[in-house]
């Protein structure tokens, strides 16, 4: 009986999803997309839609696809450098790994034993030393970058055989203003009708300008932390939810008179998710960028994950701010960022409608009766309990339904205010 | 007869003594010799030709003369009661006749002599035009003494149905000088005044001489005969010559019956698969619409069809072009050297030339193929005077979609028609009009609910004026009508129609003026442009889709040219053109301004210029010089030279490699430049084997401006602003080509060699917009090795065999060479663009084609054609492509045919 409540309730999901007519793939690519404010426009999925049609069409002809490993003289493996210094009291954390080659799929290597500094053009010189593998982290109390400085970042690999030195170009921090705002709108995707409920979304923006008229170049990502509060009374009741944001978001005001930036889009939180049900909060960090940069992260933005069809865009590597001395032809992967940072936080608490609650699929089964459950093992989890008046568990076999430090913590944050 | 001509002309040198008549041949040189030894040796003596016909004088040797005679009083000793005479030209050349003698010729003409020149065809000529093969007087005998050239020029036209015979070749063997005939049949040749045998030659018909004298300039008309066997079932006689005798290095007519016997996936004879079958000419794979021609992109080749350009040029994912073959009279493609008349585009001209309805009797054919279903019917209204053509193509495959058992096949749908109608009236001597008519329709639907529609239009009018027999004018007035939509029509707030339309009328007219030496072309064109760049808009009441319809776009290009092919000498000849064409657009629209030294995107924006209705908001123009040297360095090579510029100023926007339905035309506006070419091309030609065999080695070299190139995920549909998302690029191809044909004969062939290459360039300033470090890279249709060979033999009239073999190298890709992990995201890594390449092309196809009867008055005439397509089932790669499923990034090779596919085509005349 309580199997078939749950075979309608993931029905009923379903149809809600066909209403919006969107896949959960194609609303976080929705996602993504808004981040680009100058790519934004109507009609954009349609070249997409373009590419099956046309390996459908071959497909019926005599449906010869088969997979295809490439000959592919570029086997060495690249190092990769993620590096961020800012104008923060933080640690600044240069993680070095090695890329795959095509077709290898595993986790990212760790390249360790490096000498990692940061030089300034007043001829100082920061050490990091290595956190963990493949993590290099600076003192937080010796060294904080400083806008209008110029830092470069030196790295030296040794694989046991042969040592390599790589080296940026040489990065001027720029100042970066505070954020005005940052701010939410409530959007109806679909008004509500007779005994359907309406869907609502939230888009959030943010204002910013900068008086000097010096930073014209920005980055933006966030945090974002939300309640989570599950249906029934289970001792990891509350959790708060930790994400990050996962597009990128970059804008130039170089050509405008003014250093103005308005209502930036920061992310577009569909009523798929959970995250607007009871608490939300949000921390912005703006950061400076160069000229260089700003290219580095709008060549990344627009290569897209499927490539070499006859209808897909042409891809293009990205090339970086660092090479390598000994052998100035090999790639190097990655970048080293330099930017002044200000943060902006947000809490949202406000009533949306439509939004889907993926607990709804946690009622499981109910079993009847006094005694154990034969088979009760640890995959399976009670989430209610009730002795009286007969015997009755309702269990589940997703552990998230039972115990919210599955996707979060109980641990209070520190900024957190109110419930 | 060719055969016999031959046998009967020797060749005598190319200088002629007057005074040849009184000198001596010594007797030591001429004693004991057959007639053809004395011949050859008295030509080569006295720099004269000597004329016979070979059995007359097999039995004649001469004897030993005591002193030195002159030739005539040799061969009145040789020839006396043998019933053989002779005469003697002003130039000394003798003509051997028998039965009957030749009166002087030169004071009076043919006509009022009364007698009867030898005949040297094997049959009477029916035509009245050429009665016999007399020496025609040609020209004012009072001319003759003149110092100069003397000229003949005259009509060439088709005996059964009138229409004129255009790309027939009239050639004087012994001077090894040409000409060809041009649209309107007319043909003019500058020769020197005296004897000659002038050879008539098309293919498919039966080749014809006329003996002329040459006094001066006047004309000839001729009319030609086709041979009992339809032209598309066979090929009786190759052009000769042709290759020789026209200016431009690259012009290639495409070989109709070569393309007919060609074997093609789905039965289909197909005139781009013919065209792909010239060197420099490829395609990106198999079911790709378009082609590209020397290293251009496929929306640089310009497709002309009744005069009025086409602007999607396949049918059915590219499988089938948008021109039924039913229809073709001929066609030409202009790789290089593209006269003055045409322009707008680049790389190329194909222009098709359709078939006039038969003005003589009804006829038709029709045929079944695998896929499609064809029908034609032609005949007269009026006899000679009106005349009908009607033409028309569809496909089943719906039909086969349903039977088929798979069941994702089932929501397939893909079907496609076109018509063409056509009138032709010889409205008087000097009048021509044809109203021509085409239209072509697809639609497809795979699996999903979106459903594909495209449409092409053609209207058009010709007028064809004739002043004089050498001065002559074409008018036309056309219309080209270009619609593409893609519609969602579920009851769906999703459910939308998306759609594009091109409206071009196009008004020319040209001028041909032949005056001795010169033929003269010139003339103005006129093109107004409409385009509906897009419009999305929703399809029922349940969608919420927000209609937005872009600005109309509207341009008129105009252009004037004049070209003057001059005929130097008998070997040299220059044709020098010059085209001037201009472009305009208007109003209402606005312009967007960017600031200088910045990429260009919405966010560098500084102004919004409006304009208003009418108003001029940007124009382009400049001439165009168009340069052909041909330089004839022995009577079977000739060497070309030419040079040419283009201009192009419409664009399809595209940023894939192959022309998609969804691409749309965008016209040059104030941010978008027009595209220029700069072709330099020179060519070698050798004809082997008396003529049978020719070969040929070309090389070119151009550059491209202002070619568009596009950011990495542009977006092309519905973008008001694409400036926004184009990077400027430049553009240089070049190549060397070589070909071998034979034409006639049991066993045809054509074997074409191309090493070719094409590259670009970002040279923007902006580092945003560099590509591969700013050095050149191959473009995605850079494919430097291709090879393709025909060989077709025809067993007898009725049984043929074709065979075609295909070789190429793979187009450039851009591989994901690695992945790599930063801020949390799996990034992958490309080589540098279009470093690597999608394995090698090739391809193995055969054909039977077993035809009907030979009796010509047969109801009607069936045949068979038995294909197989990629016989050795070879698994051509079309397309590479990655795809990142989550952390992994798998590749996929996707090809069209992984088998043999054999087909069988029926088809019949009537």
């Amino acid at each position: 009986m309580a199997r078939q409540y749950r075979r309608s309730h993931s029905v009923l999901t379903f149809r809600m999803m066909k209403i919006l007519g969107k896949t959960r793939k194609e609303t976080l690519m929705m996602k993504m997309k808004d981040m680009r404010t100058d790519e934004e426009r109507p009609g954009g999925s349609i070249r997409r839609l373009w590419f099956p049609v046309a390996l459908l069409s071959v497909i019926f002809l005599s449906r010869c696809v088969t997979e295809f490993v490439p000959e592919i003289s570029e086997q060495k493996e690249l190092l990769v450098v993620e590096a961020l210094i800012t104008d923060q009291e933080e640690t600044y954390t240069v993680r070095l790994s090695r890329s795959l080659p095509f077709g290898k799929k595993s986790d990212a290597r760790a390249v360790t034993g490096c000498l990692v500094t940061v030089s300034d053009d007043s001829g100082n010189s920061y050490m990091f030393r290595e956190k963990e593998a493949g993590i290099y982290i600076s003192d937080s109390t010796s060294f904080r970058g400083q806008p209008g400085r110029k830092y470069t970042l030196r790295i030296n690999t040794y694989d046991g055989i042969r040592s390599f030195s790589y080296e940026s170009s040489q990065v001027e921090m720029k100042p970066v203003p505070v954020i005005d705002t940052v701010y939410y709108e409530k959007t109806t995707v679909k008004e509500g009708v007779d005994f359907m409920p309406g869907i609502d979304a939230c888009s959030i923006y943010l204002d910013t300008h900068d008086p000097a008229n010096s930073c014209r170049y920005y980055r933006w990502d966030f945090t974002e932390v939300w309640v989570l509060r599950l249906l029934f009374p289970v001792p990891n009741i509350k959790c708060w939810i930790y994400d990050r944001s996962a597009g990128i978001n970059i804008k130039s005001t170089a050509a405008f008179d003014e250093d103005r930036v308005s209502r930036q889009p920061v992310t577009y939180i569909t009523n798929i998710t959970d995250r607007l049900k009871s608490k939300y909060s949000i921390q912005v960090n703006q950061y400076s960028l160069n000229e260089d940069e700003y290219v580095y992260w709008r060549k990344l933005q627009n290569l897209g994950d499927e490539v070499g069809g006859l209808y897909d865009v042409i891809p293009a590597s990205v090339p970086s701010n660092l090479s390598c001395i000994e052998d100035p032809s090999e790639k190097v992967l990655g970048y080293f960022s330099v930017s002044a940072k200000t943060s902006k936080r947000l809490f949202i608490k406000d009533e949306f409608e439509g939004i889907i609650d993926r607990y709804n699929d946690c009622i499981s089964d109910t079993v009847y009766g006094n005694g154990d459950i034969p088979g009760l093992g640890t995959s399976v989890w009670i989430l209610i309990d009730h002795p009286f008046p007969s015997h009755v568990r309702i269990l589940t076999d997703k552990k998230g339904c039972y115990d919210c430090t599955v996707r979060g913590t109980t641990v209070r944050p520190p900024f957190w205010i109110g419930e | 007869m060719k055969a016999g001509i031959s046998a009967l002309i020797l060749f005598a040198g190319l200088s002629f003594s007057v005074a040849a008549q009184d000198k001596k041949l010594p007797s030591a040189l001429t004693a004991g010799m057959t007639f053809r030894e004395f011949a050859s040796a008295a030509q080569n003596l006295l720099r004269v030709r000597i004329y016979y016909r070979e059995e007359w004088v097999k039995d004649i040797r001469t004897g030993n003369y005591s002193e030195d005679f002159t030739l005539s009083r040799i061969l009145d000793s040789l020839f006396s009661g043998k019933r053989l005479f002779y005469f003697t030209d002003r130039s000394g050349n003798i003509v051997v006749t028998k039965d009957f003698m030749v009166k002087r010729i030169g004071e009076v003409s043919v006509a009022d002599t009364g007698v009867t020149a030898p005949s040297f065809a094997e049959e009477p000529a029916q035509d009245h035009q050429v009665k016999g093969n007399q020496f025609i007087l040609i020209g004012n005998p009072a001319e003759r003494n003149k110092p100069g050239k003397g000229n003949i020029s005259g009509y060439i036209t088709n005996s059964a149905t009138h229409e004129p015979v255009a790309g027939a070749s009239v050639v004087e063997k012994l001077l090894s000088a040409g000409t060809i005939s041009n649209e309107f049949g007319f043909y003019s040749l500058p020769l020197p005044k005296g004897i000659h045998i002038i050879n008539f030659s098309f293919m498919g018909m039966k080749e014809k001489s006329a003996n002329i004298d040459l006094a001066g300039t006047g004309e000839l008309n001729m009319e030609m005969t086709g041979v009992l066997i339809p032209l598309k079932e066979t090929v009786v006689s190759a052009q000769k010559n042709v290759v020789l005798q026209r200016f431009e290095a690259g012009v290639e007519k495409i070989d109709l019956t070569s393309f007919r016997l060609t074997p093609t996936a789905m039965g289909e004879a197909d005139i781009i698969k013919g065209v792909l079958l010239v060197p420099g000419v490829k395609s990106v794979g198999e079911g790709s619409a378009g082609f590209n021609v020397r290293g251009g992109s496929a929306d640089q080749n310009l497709v002309l069809l009744y005069d009025a350009p086409i602007y999607n040029t396949s049918h059915f994912f590219g499988f089938f072009s948008a021109v039924n073959p039913d229809v073709i009279s001929d066609a030409t493609l202009y790789k290089g050297g593209i006269p003055g008349r045409f322009g707008g585009r680049i790389s190329s001209v194909l222009d098709i030339k359709a078939k006039e309805g038969n003005m003589d009797k009804f006829r038709g054919n029709a045929g079944i193929s695998p896929i499609t279903a064809h029908a034609m019917v032609e005949g007269p209204i009026k006899k000679d005077t009106l005349s009908y053509l009607l033409a028309a193509r569809t496909t089943y495959s719906n039909w086969i979609f349903n039977i088929l058992d798979y069941s994702s096949f089932q929501r397939i749908r893909a079907s496609f028609y076109d018509i063409n109608a056509g009138l032709t009236w010889n409205a008087g001597k000097k009048d021509k009009l044809e109203f021509s008519s085409y239209m072509s329709h697809d639609a497809f639907r795979l699996g999903a609910d979106s459903v594909y529609r495209y449409t092409n239009n053609i209207q058009s009018l010709r007028w064809r004026h004739f002043f004089s027999s050498r001065f002559f004018s074409t008018l036309s007035a056309n219309n080209s009508y270009y619609k593409y939509s893609i519609s969602n029509e579920s009851k769906t707030p999703g459910s939308f129609v998306l759609s594009h339309q091109v409206n071009s009328t196009g008004l020319r007219s040209d001028f041909n003026w032949f005056q001795g030496r010169n033929e003269v072309n010139f003339g103005a064109d006129l093109t107004y442009y409409s385009i509906h760049p897009g419009s999305y808009l929703p399809t029922n009441e349940s969608s919420l889709v927000t209609p937005h319809v872009m600005p109309r776009e509207r341009a008129l290009e105009s252009a004037v040219y004049a070209e003057d092919k001059f005929t130097v000498t008998s070997f040299f000849a220059v044709n020098l053109g010059v085209r001037i064409s201009s472009f305009l657009t208007f109003g209402p629209g606005e312009a967007m301004v960017y600031k200088p030294g910045f990429s260009k995107s919405r966010s560098t924006i500084t102004d919004t210029l409006t304009f208003a209705n009418g108003q001029i908001s940007s124009h382009y123009g400049g001439p165009e010089i168009r340069l052909s040297m041909n330089l004839r360095t022995s009577p079977v090579t000739s060497v070309k030279l030419n040079y040419n510029r283009t201009r192009q100023y419409i664009h399809l926007l595209s940023n894939s490699t192959s022309i998609s339905p969804t691409d749309t035309w965008k016209l040059s506006d104030y941010n978008i430049k027009p595209q220029t070419g700069d072709q330099v091309a020179a060519g070698f030609y050798r004809m082997w084997f008396g003529n049978k065999v020719e070969s040929s080695v070309e090389v070119y070299y151009k550059t491209i401006n202002n070619m568009a190139d596009f950011k990495g995920g542009a977006n092309m549909v519905m973008n008001e602003n694409i400036i926004e998302e184009m990077v400027n690029v430049k553009g240089k191809a070049y190549g060397l080509e070589l070909a071998l044909r034979k034409q006639e004969g049991k066993l045809r062939f054509t074997l074409g060699y191309s090493y070719s290459r094409t590259f670009i360039r970002s040279i923007s300033s902006l580092k945003e917009e560099i590509i591969n470090d700013g050095k050149w890279f191959p473009a995605n249709f850079d494919k430097p090795n291709d090879l393709s060979l025909t060989v077709n033999y025809l067993f007898s009239r009725r049984l043929s065999f074709s065979a075609d073999y295909t070789y190429n190298t793979g187009r450039p890709i851009t591989y994901p060479v690695a992945t790599y992990h930063m801020y949390d995201y799996i990034l992958i890594h490309y080589s540098d663009r279009n470093k690597y390449r999608i394995p090698d092309y090739s391809r193995l196809d055969l054909s039977f084609r077993v035809g009907g009867s030979l009796r010509v008055h047969k109801i009607a005439n069936p045949s068979w054609t038995f294909s197989v397509y990629n016989l050795l089932g070879r698994r051509n790669v079309y397309s590479v492509y990655f795809r990142k499923n989550g952390d992994e990034i798998k590749g996929y090779k996707l090809s069209v045919f992984g088998q043999a596919i054999p087909s069988v085509t029926f088809g019949f005349d009537f």
